[in-house]
């Protein structure tokens, strides 16, 4: 790369925010100058009994047929790109709760119309920005609970910082639903007197709702409008438990420390930090410990703001990001609103009243079940940050281990069918599903988390040697529907009295991850990404991203549940055989020259025409030489159009080897593109394309020769699976 | 209250599915959360709704649940101070 790119910086250009202070910057800018809180009890929808105080967002419009996420969502995105000319080239938003809005009401009222579900799905907030602006790149969907906002802005960061994007729309959202209100309450960690972070009294969080969006301009100089320098981020896992977080902060240090690493930049230049702060005993006194090591002497002013606006959730980073900007822009620092009397336990001294200052460098922590961790750095002006990455192009992941679950069975039972042309499609019984796992570990698990460990266990057993885990990535294209459903349909049967906390807490989309994360004990960056039939494609685009020297498990998993599959999903609402499953790997960054089988994502994104998806391959002749098979996923809810492409691509490359449909054999789920991946690497380890799989009437080898993923549908995906880097 | 005490052992591992157990494996004065059970605030939180919906007693803290859950004989005694079903 030219010396050009090393002055090159992720400048944030553009910002939106609604939230229970209002909306637009100004309104929010103005709440933290007259330190009030934004709290008050429950209007959204009924609940029994006194309702507890919340952070609700109030006069926007709402279209009965869009849930209330994606019109948050669109607002604060509006407000982010107003200065923009033209749409920006991905869009990474963290959401937890997509439609589900609008879901509850449907299912209260039973629905059994799939038209009517169209946008429950977490990713589809994304896509309906991504449709929205006009926006033809990658629509990826952060899903790592109440970090999803910045660890969505994390990864934007490094796309930008790769080369990969110019601008990159980024932030968060979630909309208050039944199941976000009534979860944490039956959790017992929402203070009926609206969240006090800080205070000696606190007693917990206050549940809320929000958007905010952040755009984000790679260039060497401050661009026109630069509101602030996005220097790092950093992120972890606790690999502890699945909703309380490690009692001494340890997850919350190590992200803080490699966020603070990744900005080029030593504790001491922080000025300010805007904490996690929920104001529940537990992370409010973690937190603190987290600080208090990183800081033993003296800490920088620091203040959680979640008195004002309440807990928003996967939005919460993202309206943090937003506030920790403007105390950078507005020489402002704002009050920790809520604390009346700090608690002399935390050891730490909250700013009580917002104060004029000239902050360069500020940090904002967000945490989230799981365990989930992330900490961002803005600043004034260049930090001396590491910049741009040296490669353009996507980084090779080189997989150690493989095995994935289908119909037919685990990864032997699966090859076996797939290579004799044979259908592995169908719903694993959950005996063979949990037979190698220790019932200790399951016992509070449904099916989906129960898939991915099953998985996973048999690809570290595949390495064949002793391997740490660092990072885990998981793609669910509906996430835990088993948890969900049980919860809702429980809390509905009780008049919303009850509801089981044990499902509330499995029901987030990460509850798979981090399951991972703590049998591993994985402490690295922990990502969920969903998107539908794209949901593994993007975790594969996010690990490429993110991956450093360490091995990592990668994952696609769905379940398989009577009824909500098939009202969610039209591609299983219209397959004739129920089928679940999905695949694991165990994944080390690919370094030239070393052996394979490597994945190599190679385009995500919404296009109509296949030209620019044989551009990055390399060319029409390069994937006629590169490629012996093209693995086709092709969902039956998008046939006509993915059968269309398909063929102009075929067309377009003149290309002669195999096209398998993979969906035909290994069933329709949004995530069976793992399984697929899964086969790949293991015809590319016998360098042998069977004859009944080939359609060519004899084996074909495979020296040299790769395998194509292509993905078609509502976007287009292609991720190369090689012999080797 | 022994009966009382034998049935709270079945639905704590039944609840939990805690299913290498059975109830002659939990003494009555054992500790229950944090101790060999392996029982955590999750699950303190499964059985505040498990003991509302089965015996109408409501246990609205994390401080009195962590009283009241100490062990098996605390537990009874709560429930038979309280309970509404």
């Amino acid at each position: 790369m030219g010396a050009s790119r090393k002055n090159r910086q992720v400048y944030v250009t553009g910002m939106g925010i609604v939230s229970p202070a209002g909306i637009g910057v100004e309104a929010t800018l103005e709440a933290l100058r007259k330190e009030v809180s934004y709290l008050k009890p429950v209007t959204l929808f009924e609940v029994p009994g006194p309702g507890l105080p919340v952070g609700e967002v109030t006069g926007i419009v709402s279209r009965e047929t869009i849930p209330r996420a994606h019109n948050l969502a669109l607002q604060a995105a509006m407000q982010a790109v107003k200065d923009l000319k033209t749409p920006p080239d991905a869009i990474v938003l963290g959401c937890t709760t997509g439609g589900i809005t609008l879901t509850e009401d449907l299912l209260r009222a039973g629905v059994t119309d799939p038209e009517r579900f169209k946008f429950h799905g977490t990713g589809t907030v994304a896509e309906w920005l991504a449709a929205s602006l006009g926006c033809d790149g990658p629509a990826i969907t952060v899903s790592t609970a109440c970090s999803s906002g910045a660890v969505a802005l994390k990864l934007a960061l490094e796309m930008v910082r790769s080369g990969q994007a110019q601008q990159v729309l980024a932030g968060g959202v979630d909309a208050l639903c039944r199941l976000t209100y009534h979860g944490f309450r039956m959790l017992q960690v929402v203070d009926p007197m609206g969240a006090r972070p800080l205070d000696r009294n606190r007693a917990g969080m206050t549940v809320g709702e929000a958007a905010a969006m952040l755009l984000l301009t790679g260039s060497d100089t401050p661009p026109k409008g630069a509101m602030a320098v996005f220097s790092g981020g950093g992120l972890s896992c606790d690999a502890y438990h699945p909703s309380a977080p490690h009692p001494d902060g340890e997850g919350a240090i190590f992200a803080m420390r490699r966020g603070m690493d990744d900005a080029g930049i030593l504790p001491k230049r922080v000025d300010y930090i805007n904490l996690h702060g929920t104001g529940t005993r537990d992370n409010d006194a973690a937190e603190s410990k987290a600080i208090l090591a990183i800081y033993p002497e003296k800490h920088p002013s620091l203040s959680s703001t979640k008195g004002i606006f309440g807990h928003s959730l996967a939005a919460s980073g993202a309206v943090e990001a937003v506030v920790s900007i403007l105390t950078l822009r507005e020489g402002l620092l704002p009050a920790n609103v809520g604390c009346s009397e700090v608690d002399p336990d935390t050891g730490v001294s909250p700013v009580l009243y917002t104060e004029k200052a000239q902050p360069e460098v500020v940090l904002s922590n967000s945490f989230g079940f799981g365990g989930n961790n992330a900490a961002l750095v803005f600043s004034k002006h260049s930090t001396g940050a590491r910049t741009e990455r040296e490669t353009h192009g996507q980084r090779p992941i080189r997989v150690l281990g493989s095995a994935c679950i289908s119909g037919a069975g685990t990864t032997d039972d699966t090859l076996n069918a797939f290579v004799s042309n044979k259908v592995a499609a169908g719903v694993l019984d959950e005996k063979n599903v949990t037979s190698g796992l220790p019932p200790r570990m399951i016992r509070r698990l449904r099916r989906l988390p129960k898939l991915a460990l099953s998985m996973a266990e048999a690809a570290m057993q595949d390495t064949n040697r002793e391997i740490q885990p660092f990072g885990v990535y998981v793609g669910t294209g509906w996430g835990p529907l088993s948890e969900t459903y049980a919860f809702l349909e429980k809390l509905q049967r009780s008049g919303d009295k009850l509801s089981s906390p044990t499902d509330f807490v499995g029901s987030i989309h990460n509850a798979v991850s981090s399951q991972l994360a703590i049998r591993f004990k994985a402490k690295g960056p922990n990502i969920t990404t969903t998107d539908g039939d794209f949901s593994f494609q993007q975790a594969v685009f996010a690990a490429s991203l993110l991956q450093d020297e360490s091995p990592f498990l990668l994952c696609g998993v769905d379940e398989s549940h009577e009824p909500l599959s098939g009202l969610l999903d039209a591609s299983v609402a219209a397959a004739r055989v129920k089928a679940d499953g999905g695949g694991a790997l165990v994944c080390a960054p690919g370094r030239s020259g070393a052996p394979g089988p490597v994945l190599v994502p190679a385009f995500l994104g919404h296009v109509h025409s296949p030209d620019e998806v044989i551009r990055v391959l390399g060319g029409a002749r390069a994937v006629q030489e590169r490629f012996a098979a093209i693995f086709s996923g092709i969902p039956a809810a998008h046939k006509a159009t993915a059968e269309a492409f398909l063929a102009r691509f075929i067309e377009f490359t003149g290309f002669q080897g195999s096209v398998i449909r993979y969906r035909d054999l290994l069933g329709e789920f949004a995530t069976v593109s793992a399984v697929a991946v899964v086969m790949a690497v293991r015809l590319l380890q016998d360098r042998n394309l069977p004859a009944a799989l080939s359609g060519a009437g004899h084996d074909i080898p495979l020296q040299g020769k790769g395998i194509l993923l292509l993905d078609l549908g509502a976007n287009v995906s292609a991720v190369e699976v090689l012999g080797q880097v | 209250m022994d009966a009382l005490k034998r049935t709270l052992k079945e639905k704590i591992i039944d609840t939990l599915n805690l299913m290498d157990l059975t109830p002659d494996d939990i003494a009555d004065d054992a500790q229950l959360i944090g101790g060999d059970f392996g029982i955590d605030s999750i699950d303190v939180l499964e059985l505040v709704v498990m003991i509302e919906q089965d015996y109408g007693v409501s246990i609205d803290s994390k401080e009195l649940g962590a009283k009241v859950f100490r062990s098996i004989n605390a537990l009874a005694e709560y429930i038979s101070e309280h309970r509404t079903k």
